[in-house]
């Protein structure tokens, strides 16, 4: 016990020493928030109803009716844009001309002709087009249903049949998918985070002619793989908790109510989320150690190292993807926690024998993983290929 | 007292089978210094790293003070104190920290570990770089911290392999005063060495490996007289049969 003691608070040490691996190891926890927080603004925007829209109207004397309904929407005239965005309306350049004739025409019941330019190939205008057709329609509309009633004919000859919608998605899809994405990113976290650590401790103790002198020591190889395992994955477990902090702070600073979302972390999420990836930190750490040690070199040890780790971390995409799942995926490690972290994200009760089952079945592999690589140790071709 | 009986180790790559150790026998006895001379490639690390439990004898034993390296490897490297053939450092630990951490690997606590601690960094003089981070420190500087690490749990049995390799001639002389301390406590001390003055003026028993098999053993003086020469060297040279190695 106490050498084990003796071991980690070494790791540890060298660890919390290595600056540069450090911050790499909390990079990603670091940016994470910030990316979450640029995507939800930038959905944020997508999803409001009504940006203003700046028109360059000609004639709109003769119609100010339909300039009110326009303006109802949030549909400006360009001479109100504000000086920031003035420059891009008038490269936009929508333009809406009513006629002068538009009020005697009116009166006259006659069809009154309204002309909107604008590039209709342009994407970013097609939403606009789209609001101010909907509205020029619909006051028109407005304005025939009126003069049907004053003739006494009931308007609801004009619409024999009539469309309900049902819209089933859920009102905070976006924040849905945002969330998915939070829980991919925590699952890249905890396998990438102790990367750094594990390789130095590992690749970079056999380089620097260390491990051969421990490995000549009266000391347990599992004693040895415990005390890189426990470091490694602690540093990957601070990021996590890190990166969560982080998020939820951030979170603060978006206005989610905006697309009817909610989302935060509180307690118990932080909890369940934590529970699902500690052990996923501790498979991590020990399938890094695992390739680190039979690198030969530090630098093959970061390359294939990394190669390696990145595909399990792909695992959450591949279920993203899936429309059928088998049942089983819910009960492997990684893929039982990704869909785990994606019920905790929309909402849904844990399904807490899942939880387990997929906690063990990850804590078995990583034991097995751990005696593998303490066998591994002590045999001959690890230390032959030391020299 | 460290023994080694009839130990037979080859190395089997696709291209060819190297035998390092070829029926390989002696014993360092204790309150003895036994040094092992052979040329480069005799099987000398071989011999040492499968005495550690490093690796393991295709035939044959060791032991230390009677338990045998294979069966009982942690038991049995309890027992030494071992400077490697190949070291390095903890580059983000001061010299303390890391002759702390191979103290505590080796069970030692509280205040007889720092008694301990101190104690080896006056023996070998090294109290002014105890408390640096070793990142840049001289080769000299370097095996100071290794051989502290190695000496801090008073083991009985020493097995040093080239300890003075890149040593200066005042750390040199530290360290054989040192080595011969132990000797008369009792401890039981094998070291290889290439320099010959040295295994002369310090070793109580030369044993002579060449080809992965014993050449000859015996006092300084037994070999030259066996080989009819006065200077260690020369007798060394006549024992292993070629001049091959002397140089290095």
């Amino acid at each position: 016990m106490m050498q084990l003691k003796a071991l980690m608070v070494k790791e540890f040490k060298e660890a919390f020493r290595d600056r540069r691996a450090l911050m790499v190891a909390m990079s990603m926890a670091l940016l994470m928030p910030v990316m979450i927080m640029v995507m939800l603004k930038v959905a944020i925007k997508e999803a409001v109803d009504n940006p203003a829209v700046y028109v360059k109207y000609t004639g709109e004397q003769h119609a100010p009716k339909l300039i009110k309904a326009l303006q109802d929407e949030n549909i400006l005239s360009f001479a109100d844009v504000p000086e920031d965005e003035e420059r891009n309306w008038n490269e936009r350049n929508i333009e809406l001309t009513i006629p002068d004739t538009f009020v005697a025409d009116m009166a006259a019941g006659k069809p009154i002709e309204l002309i909107l330019r604008a590039d209709y190939n342009e994407k970013s205008l097609s939403s606009p087009i789209r609001r101010i057709k909907d509205i020029v329609r619909e006051h028109s509309l407005t304005i025939g249903y009126k003069r049907l009633l004053v003739r006494g004919i009931d308007i609801k000859l004009l619409q024999p049949i009539k469309l309900l919608e049902q819209d089933t998605s859920l009102p905070s899809s976006n924040a849905v998918m945002i969330s998915l994405i939070l829980g991919v990113y925590l699952m890249m976290a905890a396998f990438m985070s102790g990367l750094p650590v594990a390789i130095d401790s590992s690749a970079g103790e056999r380089e620097r002619n260390v491990l051969e002198m421990l490995l000549c020591q009266p000391v347990s190889t599992l004693k040895i793989v415990l005390a890189k395992l426990s470091c490694a994955s602690s540093i990957a477990i601070i990021s996590i908790i890190l990166m969560l902090v982080l998020t939820s702070v951030a979170m603060n600073f978006v206005d989610l109510t905006k697309i009817g979302a909610t989302f935060s972390i509180d307690a118990s999420t932080f909890a369940i989320l934590l529970l699902l990836l500690v052990p996923i930190c501790f498979l991590a750490a020990s399938l890094q150690l695992l390739f680190a040690f039979q690198a030969k070199s530090f630098k093959e040890a970061q390359s294939t190292v990394t190669m390696l780790i990145m595909a399990p971390s792909f695992i959450p995409f591949a279920l993203m993807m899936m429309d059928d799942k088998p049942a089983w995926v819910e009960w492997l490690p990684i893929s039982g926690q990704s869909l785990l972290m994606e019920d905790v994200f929309k909402g849904l009760p844990i399904d807490w024998s899942a939880l387990l089952f997929s906690s063990v079945a990850t804590i078995g592999l990583t034991v097995a993983l751990v005696l593998i690589l303490a066998k591994r140790l002590t045999s001959e071709k690890v230390v032959m290929s030391l020299s | 007292m460290i023994e080694v009986n009839n130990l037979h180790k080859s190395f089997v790559s696709k291209k060819n089978t190297v035998k390092a150790l070829d029926g390989l026998s002696f014993s360092a006895k204790d309150g003895e210094i036994t040094g092992i001379l052979g040329p480069n490639g005799a099987g000398k690390t071989t011999c040492l790293r499968t005495l550690y439990g490093l690796l393991r004898a295709d035939e044959g034993y060791a032991t230390i003070d009677g338990i045998k390296v294979t069966e009982e490897p942690i038991k049995a490297r309890k027992l030494l104190g071992i400077f490697p053939d190949k070291f390095g450092l903890y580059e983000r630990l001061t010299a303390y920290e890391q002759i702390d951490y191979f103290a505590s690997i080796h069970g030692m606590k509280g205040a007889d570990k720092h008694a301990a601690i101190e104690q080896i960094l006056n023996d070998l003089e090294m109290t002014e770089l105890a408390h640096r981070k070793t990142v840049g420190f001289s080769q000299g500087q370097r095996m100071k911290v290794t051989l502290a690490q190695a000496l801090v749990h008073q083991p009985k049995n020493f097995v040093l392999d080239e300890p003075t390799r890149g040593l200066d001639v005042m750390s040199t002389r530290i360290l054989r005063n040192h080595l011969a301390r132990f000797k008369e406590k009792g401890h039981c001390i094998l070291f290889s060495s290439h320099v010959m003055q040295e295994v002369a003026a310090l070793c109580d028993r030369v044993i002579i490996v060449s080809n992965g098999k014993l050449a000859a053993q015996g006092t300084p003086q037994e070999l030259c007289d066996l080989a009819g020469e006065k200077l260690l060297e020369e007798a060394f040279v006549k024992l292993i049969g070629s001049d091959e190695g002397v140089a290095a």
